[in-house]
């Protein structure tokens, strides 16, 4: 099935070349399971441009922090593949002025589901997969142990498993036909009732064990595509100070609000910060707890339209019951 | 700011911030004091120049410290001084009471509400009835002391 | 003095492990999540669960480094012959205690070897770390999961690298054989009370022989300094090899070579400490200059510096030894699978084609 969406691919890449100055898409990584952002400058790479269930990175997360500032040459655009959930992130930084929409020419990619290396490893149990057969119902991973079987849904990601938006919300040209979401609005939180249902202290309990493995290496707040005060986080300025050097449960949670707190009513959900922790802490659970929050509050779910200003940065004096 | 509550019956002193708006709330707590209103004692105010100026991280680092109660008043919506401080403030300040208890911290030791600079009476109303809400609910037992050596098996 | 092989069947590992540690500090590598996600090295308890059968995530660096340490503390005391002069009191932190790593690997510990050129070997000697490391004993496990990532091979180490080790672990199909390969060892073997059988030593042997005919990874390193200086001015490379880098720093955070720190005053009232604690290369504030001004201010010139510390300059000034273990948990755990064994490979030739 992927090979006809790659062709496909480089096909509308090369129509959209001439427009081009840099095309961002994925590429093979170091192994069949990895892939790794590529940044193409000149058409003879667009080859390289891969799509299949492990192009796991969000490509919004270079738009504004490394070109937002950088106009075209002789009007020339930046061209970027996204994914369904990745399109919302370009729509959140569109709400907020961050990026200019005719900066970027997108490569919409209907996405049925990235798989989860986590999961694999886990359910594999073995050290070193050898290698693993996706096809659209099934996946086969062979290991030293020998081939074991696992329907695709259950290797998916999280936020995939939970996803209302696989065709991108925003884009030019569109590589594969629209598909069908997988839930609906009701059914998207149901990871945060889970901990609702919890007892406080056992709330409380959950993410002290989880955040107590954080390292504060801060990857998760540099991998969201809405982090964009990067260099300039409060998290690590000690004037004013907010948190210390010390690795204490209280500045770990105290991290963790920023984060959050900093993406409420702005996170779209797209679930790198939790891909990328090394300590695997499911911190998007925060976000979208916080998302659930600002729909059932603010009726207001960011990165879908790009007119809609975030209902933290305005207020409305009519508004009654808070 | 955590203290050792060794004995919760013992009605010692607990540890709430208020964070108080210049125009409004913080002239009402002056009302109240002048007019010898009988007031609770267990808040420590923070003078704040518009609730606007509030941000929710304030809040969650006093109560994830061990503050026993966290209290944020301003002026009325719509009589903010600024226009609309307030009105920006009290969608951040609902949507944090409403995230706390997610991660474990009870929503009740935050409350955030309105009081203007002549309405001393409100202002006694609110200090006292906050601070049987948080005497009742005992002392907060914060974000606990230092990480647990690396993992548990 | 015990200088027998010993024995530990699978079923005696908590009872062995019991023993030593009422004697030392045991650190041992456990899951922090279910199925075998997220192992670290943790102080040993009765009934723990060891994973020995996968890479960490995080190193033990941190048992003999830890991510957070007090230099020394401090206390601000009136003086009371002058009241309006105030005396700083200073304290050294507690002396460090007797510590055995149990079910490191030879990447683990070669880690250490680098370590040790920087805080250890001379002529400075960093006596926090080196009392420290002068008190740890390393129980070496031989290594037979190597994944796509790992090269330990390649940065003169291997699945069977005794080096810098004191105890050597083989798995066999009943339990570990127990090898002492210092006399600081010997302690530690006279606790482990069951000795090797022949069938066990020969079955440790064949293990070995398998391990060692694992040659992990194919990089090649001779001459990277020199390739690398020449690389330093080509911007285009940096861009090929780390464009897609986020700055996120988890390489340095899970790398066991990498002992960068930052040194800061944390204090409350009078009291307080000066810790120093792990810093990332990665960061824009690493280098960032009390003027604003940052020599290294983008992703590219800070990657590079990750690759010229340790296949370039670091050689140049220990006797071309590498700071990289070959471990592969820099690429395992980068977001963006930016592969370091890619970066060095390619600094040999010319003209690089831009892309
Ligand atoms: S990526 Fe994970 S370990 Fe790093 S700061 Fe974020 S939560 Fe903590
Ligand atoms: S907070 Fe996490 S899920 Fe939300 S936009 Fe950022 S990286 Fe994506
Ligand atoms: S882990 Fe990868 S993305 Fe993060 S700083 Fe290192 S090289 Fe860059
Ligand atoms: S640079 Fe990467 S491979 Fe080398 S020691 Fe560090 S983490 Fe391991």
């Amino acid at each position: 099935m992927n090979s006809d969406l790659r062709s496909e691919l480089h096909k509308k890449a090369e129509q959209a070349w001439p427009d081009l100055e840099l095309l961002i898409g994925w590429q093979a990584g170091y192994d069949d399971l990895h892939t790794t952002p590529v940044f193409i400058r000149d058409s003879a790479e667009i080859s390289k441009l891969i799509w299949n269930p492990w192009c796991t990175q969000n490509l919004a997360v270079y738009v504004a922090k490394h070109f937002a500032a950088s106009s075209g040459k002789d009007d020339k655009k930046i061209g970027v593949c996204v994914k369904g959930c990745d399109s919302r992130s370009l729509i959140a930084l569109l709400q907020e002025n961050l990026v200019a929409r005719e900066r970027f020419y997108i490569i919409g990619m209907p996405c049925k589901g990235i798989v989860d290396l986590r999961k694999l490893h886990a359910l594999s149990g073995a050290a070193r997969i050898l290698s693993v057969q996706v096809n659209a119902e099934q996946v086969a991973l062979k290991s030293a142990a020998g081939v074991l079987h696992f329907p695709l849904d259950e290797v998916l990601m999280r936020k995939c498993r939970r996803c209302r938006y696989p065709n991108p919300l925003i884009h030019d040209v569109l590589v594969g036909d629209p598909l069908t979401p997988r839930t609906d609005a009701h059914e998207a939180y149901n990871d945060v009732a889970a901990i609702e249902r919890l007892s406080l202290q056992e709330r409380l309990a959950f993410w002290q064990g989880e955040l107590d493995r954080c390292l504060r290496c801060y990857a998760c707040r540099n991998a969201c595509p809405l982090c964009v005060c990067q260099d300039r986080c409060i998290a690590e300025t000690r004037d004013p100070k907010w948190l210390t050097q010390y690795m204490h449960l209280p500045e770990k949670f105290m991290f963790h609000f920023i984060h959050a707190l900093h993406l409420a009513g702005r996170c779209t959900e797209c679930g790198e910060c939790e891909r990328v922790c090394p300590m695997e802490i499911p911190v998007a659970l925060i976000k979208e707890a916080l998302n659930k929050i600002t729909l059932e509050l603010l009726d207001f779910e960011a990165g879908l339209d790009p007119q809609r200003v975030p209902p933290l940065l305005t207020f409305d004096a009519g508004e009654t019951g808070i | 700011m955590t203290q050792s509550h060794d004995n919760p019956a013992h009605k010692q002193a607990l540890t709430i911030v208020g964070f108080l708006c210049n125009w409004c709330s913080y002239g009402g707590a002056d009302t109240a004091g002048v007019c010898r209103f009988k007031q609770p004692t267990d808040l420590r105010i923070i003078r704040v120049p518009c609730t606007g100026r509030m941000d929710p991280l304030f809040i969650a680092r006093s109560l994830i410290l061990g503050a026993d109660g966290v209290l944020v008043s301003g002026c009325h919506p719509k009589d903010c001084h600024y226009a609309v401080g307030n009105l920006y403030a009290r969608r951040r300040l609902e949507v944090l009471k409403r995230m706390l208890p997610f991660m474990g911290i009870d929503g009740d030791r935050f409350r955030y509400t309105w009081v203007s600079a002549s309405e001393g009476q409100r202002w006694q109303q609110v200090v006292t009835e906050f601070s049987e809400q948080i005497r009742s609910l005992g002392p907060n037992p914060g974000v606990t002391g230092k990480s647990a050596a690396a993992a548990t098996a | 003095m015990d200088t027998a092989i010993k024995f530990i069947a699978f079923d005696q590992l908590n009872s062995a492990l019991d023993r030593i540690s009422e004697q030392l500090d045991v650190w041992v590598p456990v899951a922090s999540k279910d199925q075998k996600r997220v192992i670290q090295f943790a102080p040993y308890r009765p009934g723990m669960t060891l994973v020995l059968d996968h890479q960490t995530t995080l190193g033990p660096k941190q048992v003999v480094l830890p991510q957070v340490e007090a230099l020394f503390r401090f206390d601000y005391r009136k003086s009371a012959d002058e009241p309006s002069r105030q005396k700083v009191q200073l304290e050294d932190p507690h002396p460090p205690a007797p510590t055995l790593i149990f079910g490191a690997r030879p990447c683990d510990v070669k880690g250490f070897l680098v370590l040790d050129q920087v805080f250890s070997a001379g002529p400075f000697v960093d006596g926090i770390y080196a009392a420290r490391r002068e008190q740890t004993l390393f129980a070496t496990m031989v290594c037979g999961q190597q994944d796509s990532a790992c090269f330990c091979s390649s940065v003169g180490s291997g699945p069977t690298d005794r080096t810098g080790s004191d105890l050597w672990i083989t798995p066999i199909a009943a339990g570990y054989v127990v090898e002492a390969l210092s006399d600081r060892a010997h302690p530690v073997m006279a606790w482990l009370q069951e000795a090797a059988t022949e069938l066990h030593v020969a079955a440790a042997g064949k293990v070995q022989e398998e391990a060692a005919r694992q040659q992990v990874g194919n990089l090649a390193v001779d001459q990277c300094q020199q390739h690398f200086l020449q690389r330093f001015a080509d911007t285009n490379y940096w861009q090929e090899v780390a464009g897609q880098c986020l700055s996120c720093g988890i390489c340095t955070f899970v790398c066991p070579t990498c002992y960068c720190f930052s040194i800061t005053d944390e204090m409350k009232d009078k009291h307080g400490e000066r810790i120093r604690s792990w810093d990332s290369c990665m960061f824009f504030t690493y280098t960032l200059e009390a003027s604003g001004h940052n020599p290294r201010p983008s992703r590219l010139e800070r990657y590079r510096n990750r690759v010229g510390h340790k296949f370039s300059y670091f050689p140049e000034k220990y006797q071309g030894l590498i700071a990289c273990c070959g471990c592969g948990r820099c690429i395992r755990n980068c977001p963006v699978s930016i592969d370091i064994r890619k970066a060095v490979q390619n600094l040999q030739g010319q003209n690089h084609a831009c892309s």
